[in-house]
Parts: C-alpha cells; structure tokens; sequence
C-alpha cells in the first residue's frame, strides 16, 4: 500500500539538448510542506509542472494517491496550481474566480451552494467583503490570496505553489510567508512549495529538495539540509556557508587557513571546506590560536533584525561572512579597514573531497 | 542639427502626401454635387446640387439615366462579407490556436495559409471558375464558389491577427484553469475565448472590409448575379455619371459613421476601467 | 515508451484537427484552383469550349503574338515603375512618422489618416482619378489658374501615365505601413551614439537607419507587388484600354470564352509572381525579422 500523496520515479525531461530533469524520484506524505530550492534553470518549475501536467515527462512516472498520472491530462489530476504571477481570470471578479473550477468543472453543485463554498474560502483567506471586486481592482498580496483561496475551493491533495511569493514585495512577503503555513495547516494539504530563496525554503518547509542542473541533489528537513549539506553546491544555494577550495589527502584539508585534520569529509568531486557563517570567530591579529586561521580585513557589517552581518576580505579578495546572533548577547564592534583573525572550531566545519569516497 | 531642417521639410512632405491621398476624393465630393441631369462627372461645377444623392434613392423625376442598380448587389455584398467574416475567424481562431504549439510541418502549412493573400484574386478567380465550370460542372454562384474564394482571401488576414493576438497571450491562465479540473474546451470558451476576442474582433473586422470590397476573385467566380464592387465594375464600361460620386461619398461616410461609434465605445470603455481603478485607489 | 507520450499524442491530433479545415479549405479553394489553370494551359480550345486533349497550341499562340508577349513586357514596366514611384513617395513619408515624430499618438493618427482612404471601395478610388486627371480635370484646372501652364496637358488621362499615378496613389500606404513600422523599432539610443560620434544624417541614415528598415522595405515590396502584378482594374479604367496588363487579357480571354488561353496567361502570371516573391525573400528572412 502506497502511503504516499505523490511520488515520482524516474522523471526525465529534455527541451532538445537541454536536460531540464534527469531521473527525479520523490516521494511527498500527506499533510506536507516540501521546498523546492534551486537557482534558476535547476529544474525546480520543470519539476513542479511535470507533476501538474503541463509538462509530459520523457521517461519516468509520476504516481498521485498511488495511481500512475502519467498519462492523465492536467485537468484530470486534481492537483491545485498557484503561479507565480497568480494567473487570474482577468475578466472575472474575485468570486467568478475563486468559484471558477466548481463552476465550470465537474462538480455538479448548484450555484448557491458554489456560491456558498466561495465565500466561504473568501473569508479564510481574508478577503470578505472584496469579492464582487475585479482582480485587477485588488493589490498584489490581495490576488496571491484569490489565487490561493482559488485552488483551495477545489479541496485538492497537493497544492504546488510556484514562487509564490516572488512578485511581492519585502514586508508582505514576510506576512504570506506566515499565512501560507497557518492556511496549510488549518487544511492538511501538502503545499509543494518552489522557490529560489534559501530563507523561504529554511523557514517554510518541513522537508526540503535541492536542484541542480535538473537533479535532486539533496531531501531532508530544513535542519538536516542546513547542519549536513550533501554537496558543496548545496552549501552554496543555502548562502549560509564560507566556502574554502583546497586539497584534500591523507585526512587532512590543506587551505588558505592552513592544514587541518578532516577525518570525516563527505564524498564529493570538489574539494570544498565549509564553514557556517554563524561558526565563525573574529580575534584580534596578535590573538594566539591552535586551529585553522588567516587574516582577513573588516569591510562592512549590517544589521538583519535578529542578527549582525559582518563582511571580511581575505587577502586573495575572497568575501567572508560572519554572523553572529544577537540572542547570545551584543555583537563585537570592528574597526574599518581593519585586519582580524579568523578562526573557527574545526570540529563544526564540513569537509566535501574527493578521497573520502574510496 | 540637420532634424532642424530636416524635420519641418518632412512634414511638408507629409502634408503634401497626404493631399495626394485625399485630392481624389476632395475632387469626387465635390463633383457628386454637380448639377443633374445634365451635368457629367467632370469640371466645371455648373451648379451646386445634391441632384445626385437624391437620384441614388429614386427621389427625383424620372431620365434618361437609370437609377444605379445597386440595391440587391449591396445586399448580396453584405451577407457575403457576413459569411465570409464569420467562416474565416473561425477558421483562423482554430489553425493560429493550433500554431501554439510547435509541429512538424508548421512551415509548410503558414505559406499554405498565407498563400491566400499572396496569390492575385485574378488567379485564384480564374482557377475557381475553371475548376467549377470544367470540372466539376457547377454553376458559379456569390453564395458558392465566390464565397470559398473570399474566405480563401481573408482566412490569412484572420490568422495572422489571431496569431499576433495568441502570441502575446498568458498561456499560465488557461493552465490555471486546467488545474482547477475545467476541461480544455471549456477553458477555451470560459477563459481563452473572452481574453482574446478584441482580436478576434480585428479579425472579423479585417474579413468583412476585405470580402465587402473583394473585386477579382468575385469577377470570374460569382456567376450571373452581381456583387456590389461588380455593379460598380458594371458602371465603368457604360457612361459614368456622378450618382456613382455620390454613392461613394455615402459609402464613406457610413463606414466612417459606424468606425466613430466603434472608437467612442472603445474610448469609453477604457476610461471607465481606468475610473473604477482611480476610485479603488482613492478608496 | 510509446505509452509515454500518450499526452503529446493527444495534443498532437487536436492541433491537427484544429488545422484540418483550414488545410482542406485552402487546397480546395487555392491550390487545387492554381494546379488547374496550369493543367487547363495544355487544353484544347475550340471556338467556345474546351477539352482536356493535351496541347501546347494556346502557349504557341501566346508567344508568337507580339499583343500577348507585349502585354508580358508592359507588366513587368508597369510593375517595376510603380514600385519604384511607392518606395520614393512612400519612404519619406515613413521616416517621418516611424522616426521623426515622437508622440506616438501623432504617429498613430498619421497612420490611421493614411488608412482612412481604404473605406472607400477600391473601384471608386480608381474612378476619383478621372475628374482629377482628364483635360478639364482639377489638376489641369488648378495648374492653368496658378499660370504655370497655358493649354491643358492631355497625356494625363488615359495614359500609362495615368495608370501609374493611380496605382502609386492606391497602393503607396502599403510600403508606408511596413518602413515606418521597422523604422519605429529602431533604438533611438544608436542613433544618439552615431550622432555623439559626429556622424552627419547622411552617413547614420545610409549605415544605420536604411538597413534597419530594409525588411519594411521589403514586405512593403511584397504587398505592392502581388497587388500591382495582379491588377486589371485600374489599368482598365484610366488607360482607355491602351495599357494592357497581363490581368487585362486573362480578363478578356475569359469574356469571350477562352479558357486555354486564359490559363496560359495565368501561368505567366504565376511564374512572375514566384519569381518576384522569391527574389524579394532573398533579400530579407522574413521568419528571423518577424
């Protein structure tokens, strides 16, 4: 018995020479909020419209409630849509919109009780008392909620929402990002989420998917993603990590730092030693330390609400970033222009090469 | 520097084009108020008279020159530009939807469509006629053989419009749909169809002025009953008189008369969005 | 893997039926028509009927006659003429509205003047010609009155003069529209650069502007081309029957019944046609600038 909602085995894509998917296979339980992260052109929307149907998948099959979907066209699949431009029917007011698929698809309901169920919606997403309003009468967070409250009317399973949060601006989207997770909550749908910011994807999901060049290359929960990264690209597209190139043999990682013994590094093609930018310390130059260091200049520093941002320049012109959170107490001053040490503990560091995967 | 010179000597220029565009014109206006019936269609103007607008509607006492024989040919004109509007947007809505998506063969079917508004009418009228006259042994009819070369004319026009029109269209709204369980003909007509239909109505408009004023094709194709730009053909071998001015300046004015309502509506209805938006944000 | 793609194949056969009426209908009503004027040029023609026993008799007749072969030559001329006349009429009259005018309402206004005429139906434009043209004609009347000329000039109408002065009148919006359309399109940011460079309008109109507008040019030829090739009516109502155009014979081969050497001329036609067409696609590619 297939536990669950979707999964996908083996989905391939081509667009003539360009791979946009290459043997994806996933699994998503219900009640579920999975983040797609990737940059742009990893696959990720690929991904999330071949599941929709509006892509057809080279090879490979997508399964939905453990049925095989493949072949079945996107209006049958009962798998709720969110564009990342909303997509609304412009010509139609906020309640012609959100009732349009019990409307005009298969329900057979009467037009009270459709009418009925759209209101209802509209209250859950905070619009009552819009809904005889046209979409392009509304404002941007205003249409992300009809076009949310849109799907949700279809009671779908899953839900895909393609960056949705992309055409709004800083504050609202902060405020959706809230929202998106109470709705999703309150319903039990599994919201498959895409997006292109680590932030959104560390703070909404309970599991997360990195792409790369139109492969999975990580699943797990945002703490596994974050505290074990699988890949040094992945430690990239978290943007949370100092990466270091070097050489790694016989169990010790040759840097800019210096040597260090790095018994356990995780099997990769590159050599890449990686350091949480919240791992980092900052000491004087004449302090004297036992692990990894190098000199670096102070270059900027910026506040970000719950934590300092400090900007550091080694001497090849590499940017290192240090972030230190504000609850463990007032954040050290620096000197402009200043040289610092920099040092770290080696044993929360991550080591990526190729020897360890003999 | 030189755009100082350079720009008003231009604009003289394009005033005299203009003239030259209009000079006919202003010349047949004023000829359709010469004097009748006496007066033929040339200088001098012996004297001003709307003589001939009325003899287009009988309303003068009976002469040697018959009343223009126009009534049953601009009727026939106008249901064909109505069948021909009609056959043509539909089947340029259906071939510029289906050039959404890509296929083999897309290349050779565009020149097949296009074709039709390349070939000069006296060709596609002759083969017309030769195909039904020798082949297949019809009678040539407006409401037959015409009407299939019109449409053959004014499909291209349609389908380019509509191909402009669907190339600038939001495909995600009609996926939207599709994701909300609503069919792909439903979405069609529920979504897609109401979105573009300002294109489709160019489309019907570009049909109908091209079929309503189609001369060669008709020529060879329509048999014995007369089409309205045939019964003006018919006048030019006889002696031309300047009724036909006058029907001119008329057919003009009323093209003009019905293109103004269209721009209005079209003007108010832009302003009453833009109203409703101002409101909302003052609200 | 052939279930795989069960979704492209459905695709597949609604786009092809969605193109299936509009290909059924033009090959019936265009190239099946096209296909038979050529098949009917080897027909025999008796005094007023036709049979399909093969003979090359009618295209004999057409090129050992100097009327038909002189009909052939006097297209070409025309064509060439009146081409040449709506390019020079025509271009100033786009750069001014593609490139000089700034507001776009302005320009569109222009456009929309330019259009105006083509609610007028087409043979009465042709007939407006005659009170313009003839020896009492406002042009005649206006030139004498300024005193620029004493008698009335007479080979304004019914020459191909006249044919040619209608022609380019009727058919020069066609090379207006498509120039001043590519000549909007030009990114006025070049030409400021050329201009900061020094370049006089001589040297930015010859190296930049025309080349940009060249396609225009060219679809504007495509237009002017097949109408003017195709025409018949014009020449038949302002030369008096002295300009014969190849559209002339065929349509009085058809008056009087003959088909064969109708088709014949047809053919001609098409020939031109395509080569002329094909000429101008050389130039330009038009799919890459569309």
């Amino acid at each position: 018995m297939d536990t669950s909602v979707f999964r996908l085995d083996g989905v391939t894509k081509r667009y003539g020479d360009l791979v946009a998917l290459d043997n994806a296979t996933l699994e998503a339980g219900a009640n579920e909020y999975i983040s797609f992260l990737g940059p742009s052109g990893s696959g990720k929307t690929t991904l999330l419209r071949v599941i929709a149907g509006f892509e057809a998948p080279e090879s490979g099959r997508v399964y939905f409630n453990g049925k095989d979907i493949t072949n079945l066209p996107a209006h049958e699949r009962g798998i709720g849509f969110v564009f990342q431009n909303f997509a609304l029917f412009p010509h139609l007011t906020v309640i012609q919109n959100v009732g349009f698929g019990l409307t005009h698809g298969k329900s057979g309901l009467s037009a009270a009780e459709i009418e009925r169920r759209s209101l209802e919606m509209i209250e859950l997403v905070g619009l009552s008392g819009m809904e005889g309003r046209g979409v392009d009468q509304i404002s941007g967070g205003q249409r992300q909620r009809v076009a949310l409250a849109r799907t949700l009317t279809m009671h779908p399973k899953v839900v895909l929402l393609d960056e949705p949060l992309g055409a709004l601006d800083a504050n609202l989207r902060s405020r959706m990002r809230n929202e998106l997770r109470a709705i999703r909550e309150r319903l039990g749908v599994t919201f498959v989420h895409v997006t292109g910011s680590e932030t959104e994807a560390l703070a909404m999901g309970d599991r997360i998917v990195v792409l790369d060049r139109g492969r999975i290359i990580q699943v797990g929960t945002p703490d596994e993603v974050y505290g074990a990264p699988a890949s040094p690209e992945v430690a990239h597209f978290l943007n949370r990590f100092n990466l270091f190139d070097g050489t790694l043999s016989g169990g010790t990682f040759n840097g800019v730092f210096g040597a260090v013994p790095s018994p356990q590094a995780i099997p990769s093609d590159r050599s890449v030693y990686a350091v949480r930018y919240d791992r980092m310390q900052v000491l004087p130059v004449s302090a004297k330390v036992s692990g990894p260091s190098f000199r670096a200049r102070f270059v900027a520093s910026e506040y970000l609400g719950s934590s300092m941002m400090n900007f550091f320049e080694a001497e090849d012109g590499h940017v290192i970033e240090m972030e230190h959170h504000l609850s463990l107490g007032a954040a050290q001053e620096f000197e402009p222009r200043q040289d610092y040490l920099l040092t770290w503990n080696p044993d929360q560091a991550i080591v990526f090469g190729r020897e360890a995967s003999r | 520097m030189e755009s100082r010179i350079l720009k008003p000597t231009l604009a003289i220029y394009v005033a005299l084009f203009i003239l030259f565009l209009y000079g006919p014109f202003v010349v047949l206006t004023i000829i359709s108020f010469q004097q009748g019936p006496e007066g033929g269609p040339q200088f001098p103007i012996i004297e001003w008279s709307t003589y001939w607008y009325r003899h287009i509607f009988g309303l003068t006492p009976p002469s040697r020159i018959a009343p223009l024989p126009f009534g049953e040919a601009l009727l026939r004109s106008l249901v064909l530009a109505l069948m021909t509007m009609v056959v043509s947007t539909v089947l340029g809505v259906m071939s510029a939807q289906a050039f959404r998506r890509k296929f083999k063969g897309s290349g050779v079917v565009f020149y097949l469509i296009v074709l039709g508004m390349m070939v000069p009418g006296v060709l596609t009228g002759l083969g017309t006629s030769l195909l039904a006259n020798n082949v297949i042994g019809i009678e040539r009819h407006w409401y037959t053989t015409a009407f299939a070369t019109h449409v053959a004319y004014t499909f291209p026009f349609a389908f380019l419009v509509m191909l402009a029109i669907l190339n600038r269209f939001d495909a995600s709204v009609e996926e939207a749909a599709w994701s909300l369980g609503v069919d792909p003909w439903t979405t069609f007509r529920k979504v897609t169809f109401p979105l573009i239909f300002p294109g489709v109505l160019s489309a019907m408009l570009f049909a109908f002025t091209l079929s309503l004023d189609e001369f060669p094709r008709t020529l060879f194709a329509s048999g014995r009953d007369q089409t309205l730009p045939l019964a003006i053909y018919g006048t030019f071998s006889v002696e031309i008189h300047p009724n036909i001015f006058a029907f001119g300046v008329l057919t003009t004015l009323f093209s003009f008369a019905l293109l103004s309502v269209y721009g209005i509506l079209m003007a108010m209805s832009v302003r009453r969005a833009k109203k409703m938006a101002m409101q909302e944000d003052i609200a | 893997m052939t279930s795989q793609t069960t979704i492209q194949k459905r695709q597949a056969t609604t786009t092809r039926w969605l193109l299936l009426p509009g290909i059924i209908w033009m090959s019936l009503f265009l190239v099946v028509p096209i296909l038979m004027i050529v098949y009917v040029s080897f027909w025999t023609q008796t005094t007023f009927n036709i049979s399909p026993d093969p003979t090359l008799a009618s295209w004999k007749q057409f090129f050992s006659s100097d009327t038909y072969t002189g009909s052939l030559w006097t297209t070409i001329r025309i064509w060439l003429i009146v081409l040449a006349c709506t390019f020079i009429v025509g271009y100033p009259t786009a750069l001014f509205v593609g490139l000089f005018v700034k507001s776009q309402t302005l320009s569109t206004v222009l456009l929309v003047i330019c259009v105006i005429p083509f609610w007028t139906s087409f043979l009465i434009r042709v007939l407006a010609w005659r009170p313009m043209l003839g020896k009492e004609g406002a042009i005649n009347i206006v030139l004498m009155k300024l005193g620029i000329i004493q008698q009335p000039i007479e080979v304004l109408l019914f020459t191909e003069l006249s044919v040619i002065i209608g022609m380019t009148q009727i058919y020069c919006v066609f090379m207006v529209g498509p120039i001043a359309f590519m000549l909007s399109r030009i990114d006025r940011n070049i030409i400021e650069a050329a201009r900061d460079l020094g370049a006089g309008f001589g040297r930015i109109f010859w190296k930049i502007i025309f080349p940009l507008s060249l396609p225009g040019v060219v679809v504007g030829a495509i237009f002017v081309s097949v109408m003017v090739l195709g025409e018949f009516a014009t020449s038949g109502a302002l030369s008096g029957r002295k300009v014969n155009l190849l559209g002339n014979i065929i349509v009085t081969q058809v008056g009087s019944l003959k088909w064969a050497m109708a088709s014949v001329v047809g053919v001609i036609l098409t020939v031109v046609m395509g080569i002329v067409i094909a000429g101008f696609l050389r130039i330009v590619d038009l799919k890459r600038e569309l």
